[in-house]
């Protein structure tokens, strides 16, 4: 028998995250980090207008500013044939610098080069625009009348970007009709902001052969080589994207913003590097923001609860641009999911679309594409039923879960969900938060007149885009993809085309090898983000990294478990079909004692490999047959003052579905960061417009992110329901509790203001909210 | 962000002085709060730089002035337009010049300033405050300097 130890069972391992002592002491290596000789540096120059024809622009004081070399607008832009470059799902143009008006407050107007960070804002405050103020349009609704005309540069001459819709809208209207009940409402879920704590930033640089090396805070650094490359019209192999380390992206480092494709003009004009960080208030301000859903919703029901249909209008508001950063074929992204994990009959969601002179975007800010928004949209909406009906809503729920046996279960709006088992999970979750004394508390309190909620949210998502007849960006199928080098001493290295910002992998996906190949995860190294050695990968975002990367590293490794096979056969002096992997290492089937260890079949590969190929490595892609489908059970109790409308979140349990778990440590992590953030969204954040189109949310003072003080306590749980199409049974985990927690946040709030007769706050749920809410209800009472 | 203010000055000055003086774009430039430079282009046109604070938004802000007195001789309107740090400021302002007396002059002026930018989102909060004294400090420099030269 070998003498060779194996490293046994990396799956559902807590390691520590091997990216972290770089972190924790400061070492990471972001752009920002980055000096190259002779680089300069970049600001843009920004309009103070939402909507202004450009009469003027002169650079003539800026050019004279000590430092400053060169300066850009859109009109030179244009003459190169730049001025324009394509959103990411194909059918409207974003402006690079102004050209003839702006639209935004914001928008990049031109950009200043010079030889230092100072002397290039410097630049920028000396170029003289003169604007003509235009008819602000700042919401959807007004956008909608096409009284001022927002884009006359669309050959479709209205601000109406697109009509989207699924499911049965003639069956799901005489559904409605003929319900004993229906509840209807309108839910805004505000505009917010990923705020990553790094914002954008990129360093262009040519080589002496002409080479562009873009160094640049991308969650998808090949889509960026592509669309570089499309943009430029620089040939692809010329083009070298690579992405450092990331502070956070949820989503807003997924676009192509105009600030790096002015940075690859400066350098390429100039010949020097150029560096573009944005400040916080450039990023709040001009790259992607999330939501901003005017969603209509209506539920029908029979008096028992037993739900009839679903019907749910929305009006999106857009921004400037349509720079949601969907897949082509589905410009409202995974909206469809909306029927979330009940057992409608019939459906039918809609989305209109519309531009307006706020800031480009809707890009899927810790969600797969406008889930978060379906997610509450359908759980407030089945809390609305409960109250309705008089029901508890756990046993509403219940009554109208897919349950366990309906899986694959075919929803009313196409979707194919892969598994799930919904009622285990909430029972968990009661178990755990104790509803049953949550519920006597909760009476006793309201007999005493004090505000108690308690609320759910039994959300599924669906994730892990995308299988390729329904998925592209720009054109680009959205498969992943994975190649795995194990070297002749038995550790390896692992290339994805994906890219972590905070997510673990250089742990998880090293653990899913070993756990393949039976050696060690701490001797793996695992490289992403570097266009010139990762394949070709569509990057990370959507919680698509482990559905797609992570089943296509478990698949590439199985391909060299099967080539191992080959050269174990010639080791172990028997015939290849005679060998079997058992117990993380090969063995003759039969003889327990003769075996032979993943390591020394990979010395063998180098140094004894008899007639097999030598070397031990494999490439694959993988497109995934479905997407798939995480749930969870979230529980939020909260207080509430009845004085000063102050809102105390008790406690948060969030029982996750997520399927196989690789590293429950990360996971936790994962699930913490997530709350927290559906906690800041729930309760304080959204970019605001005044009725003149100024955004008043421009920095941390006014757009807030919660700081462990305020964020509560988490409790986390879990159950496992595999997926049966993906390799190693892993769902995705990232969004979930961005996506499931605000509906159970909200739900709380109204549970507790219930007794006053207050139905729906709109989100942030802020003190002042609550307090007019409750000093409205008072008054109706008299 | 849109503000309105209104105010009136009474000036121990006649009103053809007053409106000699108002009519002059080198001196209504001068009236300004924290003003740094003013350049006049032609009898009713001058930029004039100034320094502003809006909250945390501070420094030199650069303003058109257009002067658009009326055929009368009893009303002065000016259109303001400028900004800086990313910021835009428009303003109008006006004034009725009225006699009130021998050797008085009354102006009683309005005006309304619409921010965009920076000085509306951070400076907002004191944003009420600091354009109703740039504006009414303006016409009161107006009065004070017609005073002294009285």
């Amino acid at each position: 028998m070998s003498t060779e130890t194996t490293v046994k069972g990396s799956m559902g391992v807590p390691m520590k995250r091997k990216e972290d002592p770089r972190f924790i002491q400061g070492k990471g290596n972001y752009v920002d980090d980055l000096s190259f000789p002779g680089m300069l540096y970049m600001a843009i120059v920004r309009s103070p207008y939402p909507h202004a024809e450009i009469v003027n622009i002169d650079i003539s004081e800026a050019l004279l500013v000590p430092g400053v070399k060169a300066v850009i607008t859109g009109k030179d832009l244009e003459a190169a044939g730049l001025g324009w470059l394509p959103t990411f799902h194909g059918y409207d143009k974003q402006m690079v610098l102004a050209i003839g008006k702006v639209l935004f407050q914001y928008q990049e107007v031109a950009a200043v080069f010079a030889e230092s960070r100072g002397a290039a804002a410097d630049g920028a405050e000396a170029v003289q625009v003169e604007y003509n103020p235009l008819p602000v349009v700042a919401d959807p609704f007004t956008s909608k009348t096409d009284a001022v005309l927002l884009r006359p540069d669309r050959e479709s001459k209205t601000n109406h970007i697109y009509h989207w819709e699924v499911g049965d809208r003639d069956k799901t209207t005489q559904a409605l009709a003929a319900s004993d009940t229906v509840v209807k409402q309108r839910m805004w879920f505000p505009r917010c902001h990923p705020a990553p704590l790094e914002p954008c930033g990129c360093v262009a640089q040519f080589d002496a052969m002409g080479r562009l090396h873009f160094h640049v805070t991308s969650q998808a650094p090949h889509v960026y080589r592509t669309a570089i490359s499309i943009v430029t019209g620089i040939p692809e192999d010329k083009i070298h994207v690579i992405s450092p380390d990331i502070g956070g992206g949820f989503g807003n480092k997924v676009p192509v913003y105009p600030g790096y494709v002015c940075a690859i003009v400066g350098a390429l004009k100039i010949g020097r590097p150029v560096k573009w960080i944005e400040s916080r208030t450039e990023n709040l301000t001009s790259t992607g923001f999330a939501r901003d859903y005017h969603m209509d919703v209506e539920i029908g029901a029979t008096k028992d609860g037993t739900v009839t249909a679903l019907k749910v209008s929305t009006l999106a508001d857009h921004g400037a641009f349509d720079a949601a950063a969907d897949p082509t074929k589905y410009p409202a992204g995974m909206f469809g999911i909306v029927t979330g994990s009940y057992t409608f009959p019939v459906a039918h969601a809609e989305v209109d679309a519309y531009f307006t002179n706020k800031a480009p975007g809707g890009v899927a800010y810790r969600c797969s594409f406008r889930v978060t928004e379906a997610s509450y949209a359908i759980e407030r909406g089945m809390d609305m039923l409960a109250d309705e009906l008089g029901l508890d809503p756990v046993e509403l729920r219940k009554k109208n879960f897919v349950k366990k046996e309906q899986f694959p279960y075919p929803s009313a709006l196409g979707f194919t969900y892969d598994s799930g088992d919904y009622h285990h999970t909430l029972e968990v979750a009661l178990e755990k938060i104790g509803y049953k004394d949550l519920l006597e508390e909760q009476a006793r309190k309201r007999a005493k007149g004090e505000l108690m909620g308690i609320g759910f949210s039994t959300f599924t998502e669906v994730v892990g885009a995308g299988p390729s007849k329904h998925f592209d960006i720009l054109g680009i199928k959205m498969f992943d993809s994975a190649e795995i080098r194990i070297h002749p001493t038995g550790s390896g290295i692992v290339r994805a085309g994906t890219k972590s910002q905070g997510q673990g992998h250089e742990t998880t996906w090293a653990q899913i090898v070993a756990e393949e190949l039976g050696l060690d995860p701490q001797n793996i190294l695992v490289e992403e983000g570097d266009t010139d050695t990762a394949p070709y990968g569509l990057g990370t975002y959507a919680s698509r990294s482990t559905p797609t990367a992570g089943a296509a590293i478990a698949m590439a490794a199985r391909r060299i478990r099967e080539r191992a096979r080959k050269i174990a056969a010639h080791l172990l002096e028997v015939g290849e079909g005679d060998v079997e992997w058992k117990d993380y290492r090969f063995q003759v089937k039969g003889v327990p004692s003769k075996t032979v260890t993943m390591k020394e079949v990979a010395f063998a590969a180098y140094t004894n490999m008899g007639q097999n190929e030598p070397g031990l490595e494999a490439t694959q892609y993988y497109d995934p047959p479905n997407m798939t489908f995480p749930h969870g059970t979230y529980i939020a109790v909260v207080d509430v003052d009845r004085e000063t409308g102050e809102v105390k979140v008790r406690r948060f349990l969030a029982v996750d579905d997520c399927g196989t778990i690789i590293n429950p440590m990360i996971v936790e992590g994962q699930v913490h960061g997530g709350l927290t953030e559906g906690f800041a969204i729930a309760f304080m954040q959204e970019i605001q417009y005044d009725k003149d189109g100024n955004n008043l949310n421009t920095n941390f003072t006014d757009y807030l992110v919660p700081t462990s003080l305020e964020s509560p306590h988490w409790e986390t749980a879990h159950t496992v329901t595999p997926s049966p199409h993906h390799p190693i049974g892993a769902k995705g985990v990232g969004e979930s509790p961005n996506v499931g927690s605000p509906a159970a946040f909200v739900n709380a709030v109204i549970d507790a203001l219930s007794p006053l007769g207050v139905r729906h706050i709109d989100m942030p749920i802020t003190r002042d909210k609550v307090w007019r809410a409750i000093r409205d209800a008072d008054a109706k009472k008299g | 962000m849109n503000l309105q203010y209104t105010g009136e000055e009474t000036i121990p000055a006649d009103k053809a002085i007053v409106w000699k003086s108002i009519n002059d774009p080198a001196w209504v430039g001068r009236c300004l709060p924290d003003v740094i430079d003013v350049i006049v282009h032609d009898p009713t046109h001058f930029d004039a730089i100034a320094q502003v604070g809006v909250g945390p938004v501070r420094g030199k802000f650069k303003f058109k002035f257009e002067l658009m007195p009326s055929a009368a001789g009893d009303r002065m309107d000016m259109k303001i337009t400028g900004g800086g740090f990313g910021s835009a400021i428009d303003l109008t302002a006006g004034a009725d010049v009225v006699e009130a007396g021998p050797g008085t002059t009354k102006l009683n002026w309005s005006g309304q300033a619409i921010a965009r930018g920076p000085v509306a989102a951070v400076g907002g909060r004191v944003l009420d405050a600091q354009a109703q004294k740039l504006i009414s400090q303006t016409f009161a420099n107006v009065r004070e300097r017609l005073t002294a030269a009285g």
